[in-house]
């Protein structure tokens, strides 16, 4: 009996160091234990250094530019901002027949039906907001850049970047700017940095009013912070901020100061035409008349066919690069009839058509602006995004001229202004049209006929047109082209978050 | 004379009995096939030290006390039984084999539980067992396939036909919204992180055990809440060394061939198509209908006159389209399978050892899709000294797939049968059609690329035990679970994605997995009436996860794995290592009252990295107890009841977001131009704390006159502070963030019930049928909800409940859809229309029904299992049958569309305007099923046979699996659960019930050889 009582107490002594040995493994040691890190990662708030705010800010510009990660892809400034605004100003199986097989999301634009729903709507919302919140963080940490040089360059990059975008979004989200649309609520203007998931609250839409005029001051602080910076390597510029003030401007109708920015970017003499229209395309980095344009690289792009996102996948047909999605009718490119048509004569170097390719052709045998589309030969495709390593223009030199010869034109439209007139002949020249001169025009109301008309052969196809149409209150169809259908819903992803 | 003194003898033996209270029970023991005696076959009484061993005949006496204990049968190699003696004074009784399928086997009477073996009637939580004698021997792949149907409360899924997809298993229906709501598997004490389970070879595993309610999966806590699945892998056997041999070979088909447009049709169709896209098209819908379509067709003409004078130009290719293909031959295959499968075993007690080798080959259904699998495991179990043992066990797996593109994109093998049945492809010409070029042949993708996946895993542990005390013991164990899973894709300049250059991409995940455990089990005795045992220890996991994913533009993985970081046209995605710790403590008390009673009271404190400092730690306990009806004095002499066991628990378990480190912001790096920058992962959420589970189960089990077993069980789970993916303004950047919000239940019944209806020397047969209902709901998301694609997490509704627009026919007059506008009325404007709840993918019941039967040296076992009450969605029937928009091919069906104003149709008229699909409850279809799942006749040859060439035993056998189905699904296969794979776990959770372009799953034919010897 004894051995037994003796064997208890040991079990029972046991049993007290196990109780002992659990409390203390699970009170003393496990803090530590738990404490983990896995290799290489990077985490929490990274916004206290200027290292990383710098990586923080090539981070957005890497979503600005739609890259494509794998799972999305073609957003924003690196395809939709582009695609976008190109098929809701072009009339389907008219102008585009748009392969709905290959390129379902986007049959909605073509359609002049855009639907709640759709992907693309939903994507190019996110990705925006995305973008605008870490330039939120940027903006609101930007006192942790001790270098006041480089502090400058990233909140003027950061200030821009983000006046773009909701400029860009009030553009497609909102109503066209007008005394009526005012006080129309368009999109949420968010300015404050989220981190934590707490902080998301449910947005109030701010109106057309106070985004113009947060774009406006914003873009103006990042102009006089990037001035100094010249061009400012491929990074948004002050020449950008100056370009977007113009668009802004234009787009309110408020043409001196229109002409203003435009002045301001011509007469630096930082940007020259490139020789030909084709060669402002598909180069591997800034032409000389890009003012901005989304840096895509071999390895980072916005993508391709390969990807089933970004520009060349939608507008090329070529074999390495595209599925012809956007199918072109040739008669569209040089009849009278079409409004928004760009009336090619046979001489515009902006016109021509390569006809000789086949399923091998790549992207350095085009150098022509259309050539037959590969996949459905009896139609075009545009050359302009041919490949994915190529940088995307998204402001050109070009588009200042045209727009100011247009501010100065709105200025007096009684006479044919010298300036207005040579910029136009620049453009025109640079296509291989003759110089016009103020004879040729019977009143100064064809002077500007033919100054849009211009506008709509140079910009084809670049997602400028839509916006322009809006502020000429012109027509798309047979529809206004201020129309509630020509505006961009609030995706219903976004909606339903909002409860009641 | 003679009559009287038998009797007087008689009454003497009968008093000296009476006397020495003295009573004894004797009989034969026989083996069950041979029928002749067994010897050495030891006879214990339960819960007493006597026992006795049969002599040479198989002839045995025991002497009892009171002739109404229970005795337990167990002899090397056959199967333990327990029998009750009830009074009796012989008991006879044939032995089954345990090597030899067969017979109502009478179960192992221990069940693994986390950190120890309780017998079955001790046991007052929920274990559902699954022998391996009870999987079919069907050459599947994965092990969660074979358990399909074969035990209560265990719903499993097949994704697809394709072999080597993923399986949906859920034990009580899913608990969580965000996690995967696969069960916690654990092989051989080793949890699972790596996914490993799903390649264990079938052959060598002993037992899963099924840990479905809260008291028997506490031990567990954390990522127990979806059930924990124990799989213990074979193990030696004292005794000489025996060698086990088995081969399969399969054949494989598809069970169904879905009935397509023929060429005409698919060409009226075509001329249907450009009627409608002219612009005075409506003037022309009179003139549409079935019989014009098809004389045009046949009068080959490229122009179509009307009688009010339009004119419509045919297209130029439409006379070329004059071949006739069945798509669905072209990809569809007979798929072949060879299985081999090699073990060894013995030992005597200071060493057992258990070795196998198996290999497995597998072609799937579809072109391009096999797999290839070899496995290799050993375990040694060793006795070192009186009171130190140890176990080892190691599994090795090297998996090889030919694997298929995602079923949703072009070039997945089905896709193929949307193509025009009136074209033709060229193997010439990369498979690419003649006609319509620009179509996407999925021939040209098989043909032209590789797309291989390989895994080499490792799972081993290393226990052991120490008998401190007679009573005291203390066990430790260490694992890993390896895993390296490696993708290759290259596909070559001739496919669409690999155009000119051609295109290759490699991912690889390395998981690391390490555990350790240690703990003490201490079984004081107090005496017969009071049993306890302590089960008390620590643990620690740790787990890594490293990945890798490169893709360029080159036309061979081995340019592409040693192209510098860096290089132009080189894409390396970061991707963010994993890693996670999970350290816990953990005790459990059994306490067993007169043989009676039994409780248990279990808890866990869990502490996991994957939460921030101040929410680290959870405590999960739990607590159990039975009644032992049948051995309450009271009912002891209804005989006829061996087992009447009333149970019931409740406990709380926990679990953690599947990704690590969500509590902080995370970021991962990236390129823009040719500056390096970064991204944002997440939003931190400091605030995310354990996901709970609380589960009360109660129920019964009952085994009546040896041959009538059952249980039954309900159950309440309660999941609280879901963690979910929480929908969110997009103005954060972010769809939705991991939030810890609102609660689910899930309510089900169980009940098993199996007979054995006749037991004769040469004929037996006996019956398993189990059936689960599940109610799930999601009880509160505090407003919010989520949707998915058609699917959609609801408060109120079920997870997962199908939220889509409700399709309410076709206008008469227009040939338009009309959608319920949700006031009573309909809207032909698709986006207008409300979503609505139009079903539920989650189904009310499921379950299975095997019946095995013997005569003489025949076997037959047959498995129908059966699912019931629940809506899939037929998403393929966006493209192959939505009335030809697309100009697609279509299911045969759609030539009954709406043609001209008057026509009554379920489908509208072909617009070819309309792009989008249109979502609705048009593809809405009832998934239940009942199918024969499997079905095998073996035939064991005579021992006396196989003895003479120096066997133990031989068996062969032939069988069949997805022989019959009964449905009226109008896919190829109700048992789908397609995801895309984009919407990740959390889609996989969302999204349920969806047939998209997915493969059924076989029919095979196999047969096959066993030898022992």
């Amino acid at each position: 009996m004894n051995t037994v009582n003796n064997s208890e107490k040991t079990s029972i002594k046991s049993i007290l160091l196990l109780v002992a040995f659990c409390l203390f493994a699970t009170t003393q040691s496990c803090d530590e234990v738990l404490e983990i890190e896995a290799e290489g990662n990077i985490s929490g708030d990274i916004y206290d250094t200027q290292e990383n705010i710098e990586k923080a800010l090539i981070g957005a510009y890497y979503s600005f530019g739609g890259i494509n990660d794998g799972s999305v892809g073609g957003e924003l400034m690196g395809g939709d901002f582009t695609l976008i605004p190109t098929l809701l100003a072009r009339r389907n199986n008219l102008e585009i027949s748009w392969d709905d097989v290959n390129g379902p999301a986007y049959s909605n634009f073509m359609d002049k039906d855009v639907l709640a729903t759709n992907d693309r709507v939903s994507a190019n919302w996110r990705r925006a907001y995305e973008v605008i919140n870490t330039l939120n963080n940027i903006l609101f940490n930007i006192d942790n850049v001790t270098n006041a040089s480089v502090k400058s360059k990233i909140q003027g990059e950061a200030l821009a970047m983000r006046a773009i975008l909701y400029f860009e979004m009030i553009r497609l989200w909102g109503g066209q700017y007008s005394n009526i649309t005012l006080n129309d609520d368009a999109i949420p203007l968010k300015t404050e940095p989220i981190t934590e998931v707490k902080q998301i609250e449910t947005p109030e839409l701010a109106t057309i009013q106070e985004i113009y005029t947060f774009v406006e001051q914003d873009l103006t602080t990042a102009s006089t912070l990037l001035e100094g910076l010249a061009k400012n390597d491929e990074n948004l510029s002050y020449y950008t901020c100056q370009a977007y003030l113009m668009r802004l401007s234009l787009q309110k109708r408020d043409f001196p100061a229109a002409e203003g920015f435009a002045n301001t970017i011509i007469n630096s003499n930082a940007f020259q035409l490139a020789d030909t229209p084709v060669e402002a395309f598909n180069n591997t980095a800034n032409s000389s008349e890009d003012i901005f344009a989304i840096q895509q690289t071999t390895a980072f792009s916005a993508g391709d066919r390969s990807t089933g996102s970004g520009l060349p996948n939608y507008y090329s047909s070529l074999t390495e690069s595209g599925l012809g999605v956007m199918r072109i009718f040739g008669f569209s490119l040089t009849t009278p009839a079409r409004v928004n048509g760009p009336n090619f004569s046979s001489i515009d170097l902006r016109g021509t058509i390569n006809t000789n390719v086949n399923t091998s052709t790549t992207a350095a045998d085009i150098s022509t602006p259309f050539y037959t589309n590969i996949l459905n030969t009896s139609l075009l495709s545009s050359s302009k995004f041919m490949r994915s390593d190529r940088v995307i223009p998204r402001i050109r030199l070009a588009e200042i001229h045209l727009s100011r010869a247009e501010a100065v034109y709105e200025k007096n439209f009684k006479v044919i202004d010298p300036t207005a007139l040579s910029d136009l002949n620049l453009v025109r020249n640079r296509a291989g049209l003759p110089t016009l001169q103020e004879d040729d025009f019977l009143t100064s109301f064809s002077f500007y006929d033919s100054l849009i008309l211009e506008r709509k052969r140079e910009l084809l196809f670049e997602g400028i047109i839509f916006h322009d149409l809006k502020r000429w209150q012109g027509k798309i169809g047979s529809s206004s082209a201020i129309s509630q259908k020509f505006i961009l819903p609030i995706p219903q992803t976004e909606t339903d978050t909002w409860g009641n | 004379m003679n009559k009287l003194f038998t009797c007087l003898v008689c009454c003497l033996i009968f008093h000296t009995s009476l006397s020495a209270q003295e009573i004894s029970v004797k009989g034969k023991i026989t083996d069950s096939q041979t029928l002749e005696g067994i010897s050495g076959v030891l006879v214990k009484i339960d819960h007493n030290e006597i026992s006795t061993l049969s002599n040479a005949d198989g002839s045995y006496q025991i002497n009892l006390s009171d002739g109404y204990e229970h005795l337990t049968f167990s002899s090397s190699g056959y199967l333990s039984q327990n029998i009750f003696v009830g009074g009796k004074t012989e008991i006879n009784i044939s032995l089954v084999k345990s090597e030899t399928k067969g017979v109502a086997p009478k179960k192992s009477n221990q069940v693994t539980v986390g950190f120890g073996q309780q017998s079955k009637e001790e046991l007052s939580s929920s274990i559902s067992q699954i022998n391996t004698d009870d999987v079919t021997p069907a050459p599947l792949v994965s092990l969660e396939q074979s358990s399909q149907g074969m035990t209560t409360g265990l719903m499993v899924q097949n994704s697809s036909g394709k072999l080597g997809g993923a399986t949906t298993v859920r034990v009580r229906g899913g608990s969580t919204l965000s996690n995967s709501n696969n069960p916690l598997y654990v092989v051989d004490g080793v949890p699972l992180s790596s996914g490993s389970q799903s390649n264990l070879n079938p052959n060598n595993i002993a037992s899963m055990e099924i840990l479905k309610d809260a008291s028997a999966a506490a031990i567990y806590g954390s990522r127990a809440a979806n059930g924990v699945v124990i799989i213990t892998t074979k193990s030696g056997q004292d005794g000489k060394m025996k060698i086990d041999f088995d081969y399969q070979a399969g054949v494989s088909q598809s069970p169904k061939y879905l009935d397509l447009y023929s060429a005409d049709e698919y060409n009226q169709q075509l001329i249907e198509f450009q009627i409608r896209s002219v612009p005075n098209a409506l003037e022309l819908d009179q003139y549409i209908n079935k019989e014009n379509l098809a004389a045009w067709e046949k009068s080959e003409t490229d122009r179509i006159v009307f009688p009010n004078g339009n004119e419509v130009t045919l297209p130029a290719f439409l006379s070329q389209l004059t071949h006739n293909t069945d798509w669905q031959k072209q990809v569809f295959r007979t798929g072949l399978s060879h299985k081999a499968n090699i073990g060894l075993s013995g030992g005597k007690e200071v060493l057992n050892y258990y070795a196998a080798v198996s290999y497995n080959t597998q072609e799937g259904i579809l072109v391009g899709n096999k797999y290839d699998r070899l496995n290799g495991s050993l375990t040694l179990n060793s006795k070192i000294t009186s009171k130190l043992s140890a176990n080892m066990s190691v599994n090795y797996i090297h998996a090889k797939e030919y694997k298929l593109l995602d079923e949703q994109d072009l070039g997945a093998p089905l896709q193929a049968i949307v193509l025009p049945p009136s074209d033709s492809f060229d193997p010439n010409n990369n498979y690419s059609l003649t006609v319509r070029s620009l179509e996407y042949n999925p021939l040209t993708e098989i043909n032209h690329s590789e797309n291989l996946g390989f895994n080499n895993s490792v799972i081993g542990s290393l226990g052991l035990r120490y008998d401190i005390l007679n009573n005291l013991s203390f066990d430790i164990s260490g694992g890993v679970d390896f895993s390296n899973q490696r993708d290759e894709r290259r596909q070559g300049p001739e496919t669409r994605e690999g155009s000119i250059t051609g295109r290759s991409q490699l991912g690889e995940n390395e998981y690391r997995n390490y555990i350790g455990n240690g703990y003490f089990t201490y079984s004081p005795s107090f005496g017969q009436d009071h049993k306890f045992s302590l089960v008390a220890g620590v643990s620690y996991q740790k787990t890594t996860v490293a990945s890798t994913f490169r893709v360029a533009r080159v036309n061979s993985i081995s340019e592409l794995e040693n192209l510098q970081t860096g290089t132009t046209g080189l894409t390396d995605i970061d991707i963010p290592n994993g890693s996670n710790v999970f350290a816990s403590s953990f005790w459990r008390l059994n306490y067993g009252l007169m043989d009676r009673f039994n409780f248990q009271v279990s808890g866990r404190v869990d502490g996991s990295s994957k939460f921030g400092p101040k929410n680290r730690y959870g405590f999960f306990p739990a607590a159990s107890a039975s009644w032992l009806l049948n051995k309450e004095p009271t009912f002891s002499h209804l005989h006829f009841m061996n087992l009447f066991k009333f149970k019931a628990s409740y406990g709380l378990i926990g679990n953690t977001p599947l990704d690590d480190f969500l509590y902080r912001s995370n970021y991962y790096r990236l390129q823009y131009g040719n500056s390096q920058g970064i991204g944002l992962l997440n939003l931190a959420n400091p605030d995310l704390k354990w996901e709970t589970t609380s589960q009360l189960d109660v129920g019964f089990e009952f085994e009546f006159i040896n041959r009538i077993t059952g249980s039954f069980d309900y159950y309440v789970k309660k999941t609280t502070d879901l963690l979910f993916p929480v929908p969110v303004s997009q103005t954060s950047g972010f769809s939705n963030v991991f939030k810890n919000l609102g609660s689910m239940e899930n309510i089900g019944l169980e009940i098993g019930v199996g007979t054995l209806n006749i037991e004769t020397p040469d004929f037996s047969w006996s019956t398993d049928f189990n059936i689960s209902f599940n109610d799930n709901l999601i009880t509160d998301l505090d407003g919010n909800n989520l949707i998915v694609g058609v699917n959609a997490f609801l408060e109120r509704q079920p997870a997962g409940i199908f939220y889509m627009r409700k399709y309410a026919g076709v206008d008469e007059q227009t040939g338009q859809a009309l959608y319920d506008n949700g006031f009573g009325g309909t809207t032909t404007d698709w986006e207008s229309a409300p979503r609505q709840i139009v079903g539920d993918p989650n189904p009310k019941y499921f379950g299975g029904l095997t019946n095995t039967m013997r005569y003489k040296n025949f076997d037959l076992s047959f498995l129908i299992q059966f699912v019931g009450d629940v809506d899939l969605y037929y998403a393929t029937g966006e493209y192959l049958s939505n009335s030809g928009i697309l100009n697609l091919s279509q299911s045969a069906n759609q030539a009954d569309r709406w043609y001209s104003p008057g026509d009554k149709s379920f489908y509208p008229a072909l617009d070819p305007f309309q792009e989008n699909t249109n979502p609705s409850s048009r593809w809405l279809q009832d998934g239940s099923y009942a199918r024969l799942k499997n079905l095998t006749i073996t035939y064991h040859l005579p021992e006396s046979m196989v003895t003479k060439w120096g066997l133990d035993n031989m068996e062969v056998y032939i069988g069949g699996q997805n022989l019959l189905t009964y449905s009226n699904y109008i896919g190829y296969d109700p048992d789908v659960n397609y995801t895309d794979p984009l919407n990740g776990t959390i889609g996989q959770n969302i999204s349920r019930g969806i047939d998209n372009f997915t493969a059924p799953q076989p029919r095979i034919i196999m047969a096959g050889i066993k030898l022992g010897l």
